[in-house]
């Protein structure tokens, strides 16, 4: 019966109810939706660096990612490709050699990430093949070059041009080798379409005497949550002198910002929550004083204070409920076409791009964000309700009853 | 036998820092099965002695006792307890619980004891039928008659089968007719089911009908009447 009394109070005053639903709500959505599109930002930019260059799991010469030097090369891949080999797991995998160099046209010059692929074995892994806006992507012959658009407009070069480039031989020396511009891209980078060059794997390892030795093989798995397993088999199963990383290894700082991520939206629920606990003290408040006879006319025919507490944390718990309820479902409403079409903040296009993140932000709602929102509502509405339930209990009876 | 024993009851309230003596040393014994009107004049300390019979308040001196039990001794718990299990209210706003019907209300102070749904609800129904408001009983108090709200209020009062009833002013709201009846109604409480009650009231219309009169003026009773039996009904 006392949920009974309490649900139908709720509605005694039905403006101010919905009032603070619609506040509970509002703030539930806003919450649920301002996390999801951060979850999202941050998923969209660890996969756009897992697509774009990083891959799932990387092999190196064991040093080569603190100190990513032209020494440190992988001599015998095919060693390593047996290996590779050897785990169903792996979709694709490709050569690379990374080193930095210079890349110089006609009118000038600037400090490049080479990047030397297997044409078509790196279509399968990274975005780069999709990301062409004039041209092609790379063939695999020689004297052949991708470079971004940010490049080419600091290069002043167009599609067809040549260009030079200039790296260290792998004896000292300098390699250099000229260059066609066979096709420009752009990604969602900005940062790394304006440093970054492609050139075929064999053109490289020519140029800078490498053999047939690479930089890093870099592969794909079927299933992302296999990676660490992949990673940890062949840590174990390649010699010593490799390092075996994943994209979490790889990318700390990512992976931090999206741990930190979920703690910043804690403390944006925590002040969320503080607001709409002012918002429930006030309005159970006036609930219990409004009703303060009523309360004295309970006391007097012996409801005990347990339930006189229990019956306003109900009210407000059932209001936390319902507007948990209809948030969940006002937000899922939002989201779902939002996680379908993306949100569209082109506005920002060029610091979202300087972030690594596309124009259109695809939110994400998961069982994390579900259940804070879901939880954390109920909770706010049943702190917020604690004060005025205090109040009512420590009416006297007969006081009460004279309030009018 | 005795239910009800005050022993020189005082009840002091500060108004402005100003004490205000309501009752000055009330001494006073209540039986099983009386029907008592407690009369007096505005402020001559009616409902502050109800207050105190009924556990609502405490003296500032003397003692209450109920059954036997001091109530001055007890918790603000247990005096909800002694409230909820031996003493039944009416108030003159009849007080009852708006979101709740009629038959919620008579079922509430059932369920506040414990008692199973089913079983209260064929207590309330069947105490609704025998005080003729069984038509009422989906009613919320705002679509009944002051009358039938303080039906409801008496049934809520002694569906429980306390010890005793107290009626602070009960037909106060109401009109002479309709307050007639209701009198009519504790007096046939009274008189087939014992049940012992004791009302306070400033109207001679209800004042006649008590058979113990206790005549309280300025905290202090005045004068007691006894008669032997009720005026006839209606």
């Amino acid at each position: 019966m006392l949920w009974k009394i309490a649900w139908r109070n709720l509605w005694r005053n039905k403006r101010r109810s919905v009032i603070i639903l619609v506040s509970v709500v509002v703030g539930m959505v806003a919450m649920m939706l301002t996390d999801a599109l951060y979850t999202g930002m941050i998923r969209q930019v660890l996969t756009n660096q897992v697509s774009l260059e990083v891959g799932h799991i990387q092999i190196h010469r064991k040093g080569f990612h603190d100190n990513p030097s032209i020494k440190l090369l992988i001599e015998r891949p095919d060693e390593v490709e047996a290996v590779i080999r050897q785990h169903p797991e792996v979709l694709h995998h490709a050569r690379r050699v990374l080193t930095y160099g210079i890349l110089s046209s006609s009118y000038n010059s600037s400090g490049v990430n080479i990047v030397s692929v297997e044409p078509e074995a790196e279509r399968q892994i990274t975005l780069i093949s999709k990301s062409i806006v004039q041209g092609r992507y790379l063939k695999g012959e020689a004297h052949e070059v991708l470079i971004g658009e940010g490049l080419a407009r600091k290069l002043e070069v167009s599609l067809g041009d040549k260009v030079v480039a200039m790296a260290s031989r792998l004896d000292g020396s300098i390699g250099s080798d000229v260059f066609r511009i066979v096709g420009i891209y752009r990604t969602f980078d900005s940062e790394h379409d304006k440093v970054t060059m492609y050139i075929p794997l064999e053109t490289a390892q020519h140029m800078l005497g490498l053999g047939d030795a690479v930089s890093e093989f870099v592969l794909m798995v079927k299933d992302v949550r296999q990676v660490d397993a992949v990673r940890d088999s062949l840590r174990n199963q390649l010699p010593p002198i490799y390092e075996t990383l994943s994209y979490r290894d790889v990318l700390p700082l990512l992976v931090y910002q999206s741990e930190a991520m979920a703690q910043w939206m804690m403390i944006y629920y925590v002040i969320i929550g503080i607001a709409l606990v002012f918002g429930i003290v006030n309005t159970m408040l006036m609930a219990v004083f409004e009703r303060m006879q009523e309360i004295g006319v309970l006391k007097a025919i012996g409801m005990p204070n347990r339930k006189v507490l229990a019956m306003i944390l109900l009210e407000s718990t059932i209001l936390g409920l319902l507007g948990t309820v209809i948030g969940i479902g006002v937000g899922m409403l939002i989201y779902w076409p939002l996680s379908h079409s993306g949100l569209n903040l082109s506005v920002f296009s060029e610091s979202l791009a300087s972030f690594g993140v596309g124009a259109v932000i695809y939110p994400v709602m998961d069982l994390r964000i579900l259940l804070s929102a879901g939880v954390s509502i109920p909770i706010v509405a049943l702190v917020g309700a604690i004060y005025p339930a205090i109040k009512a209990v420590r009416f006297e009876p007969v006081e009460a009853m004279r309030y009018i | 036998m005795e239910i009800i024993r005050t022993e020189k009851l005082e009840k002091v309230y500060q108004d402005n820092s100003v004490p205000v003596h309501a009752l000055k040393g009330i001494d006073l014994s209540i039986s099983a099965g009386e029907f008592t009107v407690i009369a007096g004049p505005s402020g001559s300390g009616k409902t502050t002695l109800l207050n105190l019979i009924g556990a609502l308040d405490k003296p500032t001196a003397g003692k209450v006792y109920l059954e036997g039990e001091d109530l001055s001794a007890k918790s603000k718990g247990q005096l909800a307890n002694i409230r909820l299990n031996k003493i039944g209210f009416i108030f003159q706003a009849y007080n009852l619980i708006p979101v709740l019907t009629a038959l919620e209300n008579i079922e509430f102070t059932m369920m506040l004891r414990g008692i199973p749904e089913k079983e209260r609800r064929r207590r309330a129904l069947a105490l609704m039928e025998e005080l003729g408001i069984a038509e009422l009983a989906n009613k919320r108090p705002t679509e009944m008659s002051g009358g039938q709200q303080q039906r409801v209020a008496v049934a809520r009062a002694i569906v429980n089968d306390p010890t005793i009833v107290l009626a602070d002013e009960p037909t106060a709201n109401l009109d002479s007719v309709t307050g007639s009846r209701l009198l009519d109604l504790m007096e046939r409480m009274n008189r087939e089911h014992n049940i012992t009650f004791v009302f306070s009231s400033h109207d001679p219309k209800v004042i006649e009908r008590g058979r113990r009169l206790l005549w309280l003026r300025d905290g202090l009773i005045e004068k007691e009447d006894v008669r032997d039996a009720a005026p006839s009904e209606g």
